[in-house]
């Protein structure tokens, strides 16, 4: 009696493991073609990858990007004279002085020296009345508007010495 | 007991055919019980035999297969010609792969070859009629129709439902940059082989023998990556452009190489040839002039002269030679371009570019050791790089004193330029010769490469005569304020049926930048440029190669990251003073 009990137990373990045997073959079927779809659908992606790589490749050619600059932007080839080390930066003008003066940077520099020093940034005379207009680079391009908090009186100045650079073939 | 036993005992009654059968068969006293015993092992083993086969088999299925699914080949890419990408210094792409699809036809299958023609023909009009014809028409089981066709070509084609005609996914190599890196990269054949340049190399690294085996099918290869700089490179290719086309020159070449590692940052020969576009590459004048082309350098190695007189001690800044005369050897005069009329120290021979003062100093040397100078300085044996097109030098079989009187200023040795542009690196950068390379070298690796082969004191004293060449010399175009440019020029009077030219003309300029501190080395070659209004009637490398090198320089020194020093004082106080303060 016993042992029949025992022949049917062992009979449905029999089952049981075979069904569950046969689920994980199934399940590890489906992951199977998963992981392939995914293999070739990363070839695929890789592949258009590689192709935009190539198409970036053609649109970011030097010669390419020299002959836009040369047609939309009146930029130059830099000159020698156009760099400078950033230790001879003048120094960040203190919050003191920044609080003491509207005008922190032109605190800075000061008015010790007369006028007729001419430097890089400085041009031969500065008129009394500063220009109001910033003359902007590049007609075309947006220039960001300058916030009130910021002085923008140093600014013409550098601009005027950099000015007659840009402005010196227009039809370019 | 025996009440039981005895009916065990009996046997019981057979027929007699029985009897007899059994007898013939089994013998008179077989003993059954063990027979049927061993009978039904017999059969259990036959049973776990089969089983276990049975089970062995279910579980190599089990595995085999899953990984049979994971590795199949995708239909449609079979061929396996995936090649790495090549990228320059910064990461931008050179040269990568691809897929297009290529038509086939399996002439076996197809049903009607004329429909077939008619409707391929409509789609593909640059396909020939006749030859498509021929092709459907043969027994064979493979034919290629067209490779690389577009994806709108493909669906038309695909939705006009022949039969045996397919498609293919094919691995195409494609050149974003076009005739910017021509000779350096190569180019590749129709199954994406290498045939020339880097690409040949690649396939000598191993990769033809993954192609031949199938298994370069991913793209999932290193990329390589080069020595060269994109940018510098076309800023180069862009001022020699412009030169070739001001001075009328056949050519125009140039390299930019870090003297420090023996990296080429920059290698351009014009004319040059659209590396997608292969067949122009056979085209004989567009040739890369710079590894496969020999040629007598001219006045530029004087360089090599002054150094090995300078090296050897017997020689010094100081010393004078004697250059009132034309010298005189056989029947040959060797002239100046600018006589002088008198007695030159050193540094005046290598500014006035002194053909007699160079020939003196030699000879003072003698044969010998000039031979063994040059030799040292790998001016003698074919360089070989990366790039598998290299050309042998021409070396005079014998060698005698006229031979070293001409090679001293330039003419009767002809080198690859490439290997002129190594041996001038050497005696820049401290006098350590290394060997130039293609691909990026770091610092470390360059050192345990390089061999010494002049001092660094001589390499210093060569450095102040390149930029007193350029402050007060031939080369005085050249000086892009800021960059401390020093340079030698060379114009070398080209051979046209085995005798000197007296109107075509070769000319070369070599700068080292900046002077005090070499960083790059920079070759600027024109071949046969013409006299310009500007320039005077003169045709010398002072007044074609050396303003195109300022024009060079001034373009690519801020893309390799050289500081403009302004106010540099001139090259006795900047390069001979600070070399005797660190001795």
């Amino acid at each position: 009696m016993i042992l029949r009990l025992l022949n049917f137990v062992v009979i449905g373990a029999l089952v049981l493991a075979a069904a569950y045997v046969y689920r994980i073959k199934f399940d590890s079927t489906v992951q199977a073609e998963h992981l392939a779809k995914l293999r070739s659908e990363q070839r695929h992606e890789r592949d258009r990858i590689a192709a935009l790589r190539a198409e970036w490749g053609q649109l970011d050619n030097p010669a390419r990007i020299e002959a836009l600059a040369k047609r939309f932007t009146q930029l130059k080839p830099i000159a020698p004279t156009q760099f400078d080390t950033l230790d001879r930066l003048p120094e960040h003008p203190s919050d003191d002085a920044r609080a003491a003066n509207d005008d922190p940077i032109g605190g800075l520099i000061g008015t010790p020296e007369p006028l007729d020093s001419v430097t890089g940034t400085i041009p031969a005379s500065i008129p009394d009345s500063a220009p109001a207009a910033v003359p902007s680079i590049a007609p075309d391009v947006a220039v960001p508007a300058v916030s009130p908090d910021v002085t923008p009186d140093p600014a013409p100045a550098a601009d005027e010495a950099v000015a007659p650079d840009v402005t010196e073939n227009p039809d370019q | 007991m025996s009440a039981i036993a005895e009916p065990l005992l009996r046997v019981p009654a057979e027929p007699w055919r029985q009897r007899l059968l059994r007898r013939l068969l089994y013998g008179r006293d077989a003993n059954r019980g063990a027979k049927a015993r061993a009978r039904v092992g017999l059969a259990i083993m036959a049973f776990a035999v089969v089983y276990s086969i049975i089970a062995v088999r279910l579980v190599m299925f089990a595995v085999v297969s899953d990984s049979r699914t994971v590795h199949r080949v995708v239909s449609g890419d079979a061929i396996a010609t995936a090649r790495p990408d090549i990228l320059d210094r910064n990461g931008e792409v050179l040269a990568t792969d691809v897929r297009v699809p290529s038509l086939y036809a399996e002439p076996r299958r197809l049903i009607d070859v004329d429909e077939a023609v008619e409707l391929l023909t409509a789609d593909l009009p640059d396909l020939d009629a006749t030859e498509l014809r021929e092709r459907l028409s043969s027994k064979r089981g493979f034919v290629w129709l067209k490779r690389d066709i577009t994806p709108d070509q493909q669906s038309e084609i695909y939705h006009q439902g022949l039969p045996g005609i397919g498609f293919l996914n094919e691995n195409k190599r494609d050149y974003p940059n076009g005739a910017e890196v021509s000779h350096v990269l190569g180019h590749v054949n129709i199954d994406n082989q290498g045939i020339a340049g880097i690409e040949k190399w690649l396939d000598g690294q191993g990769l033809a023998a993954l192609h031949m085996a199938g298994l370069a099918t991913d793209r999932l290869q290193t990329p390589v990556q080069l020595a060269l700089d994109l940018r510098v490179q076309h800023a180069l290719r862009d001022e020699l452009i412009k030169a070739r086309a001001k001075y009328s020159a056949i050519a125009a070449a140039g390299v930019v190489l870090d003297v420090r590692t023996g990296e080429i940052v920059s290698m351009v020969s014009e004319p040059d040839f659209d590396p997608n576009n292969p067949r122009e590459a056979l085209d004989p004048t567009r040739i890369n002039r710079l590894t496969t082309g020999v040629y007598e350098m001219g006045s530029t190695f004087k360089a090599f002269t002054v150094a090995m007189a300078l090296d050897s001690g017997k020689v010094t800044l100081k010393s004078m030679f004697d250059a009132h005369n034309p010298m005189h050897y056989g029947k040959f005069d060797i002239h100046d371009f600018e006589p002088m009329q008198r007695a030159l120290s050193v540094p005046e021979i290598f500014t006035y570019s002194s053909n007699i003062g160079a020939a003196h100093i030699a000879m003072a040397m003698g044969i010998d050791a000039h031979k063994a100078f040059l030799k040292k300085l790998g001016q003698l044996d074919r360089l070989r790089t990366e790039l598998p097109e290299s050309a042998e030098p021409i070396v005079p079989k014998r060698w005698g004193e006229l031979n070293t009187i001409t090679i001293a200023f330039g003419h009767g040795l002809s080198v690859a330029p490439l290997q002129a542009v190594m041996g001038i690196a050497a005696l820049m950068n401290g006098g350590i010769l290394l060997p130039p390379t293609f691909l990026k070298r770091s610092e470390a690796e360059a050192q345990s490469l390089g061999k010494r082969v002049i001092k660094p004191e001589t390499s210093a004293m060569m450095r102040y005569l390149m930029r007193l060449n350029v402050e007060k010399g031939t080369a005085s175009k050249a000086d892009v304020p800021g960059y401390y440019i020093g340079g030698k020029t060379g114009t070398a009077d080209k051979v046209v049926f085995g005798r000197y030219s007296n109107t075509k003309v070769l000319t070369d300029f070599m700068a080292v930048l900046p002077a005090d501190q070499p960083r790059y080395l920079l070759l600027i070659m024109l071949d046969e440029p013409h006299a310009t209004p500007e320039s005077h009637g003169f045709k010398t490398s002072g007044w074609n190669a050396v303003p195109t090198g300022g024009a060079v320089v001034a373009r690519i020194a801020p893309l390799l990251g050289i500081q403009p020093r302004l106010d540099l004082p001139p090259a006795d106080q900047q390069i001979l003073a600070s070399m005797k303060e660190s001795r």
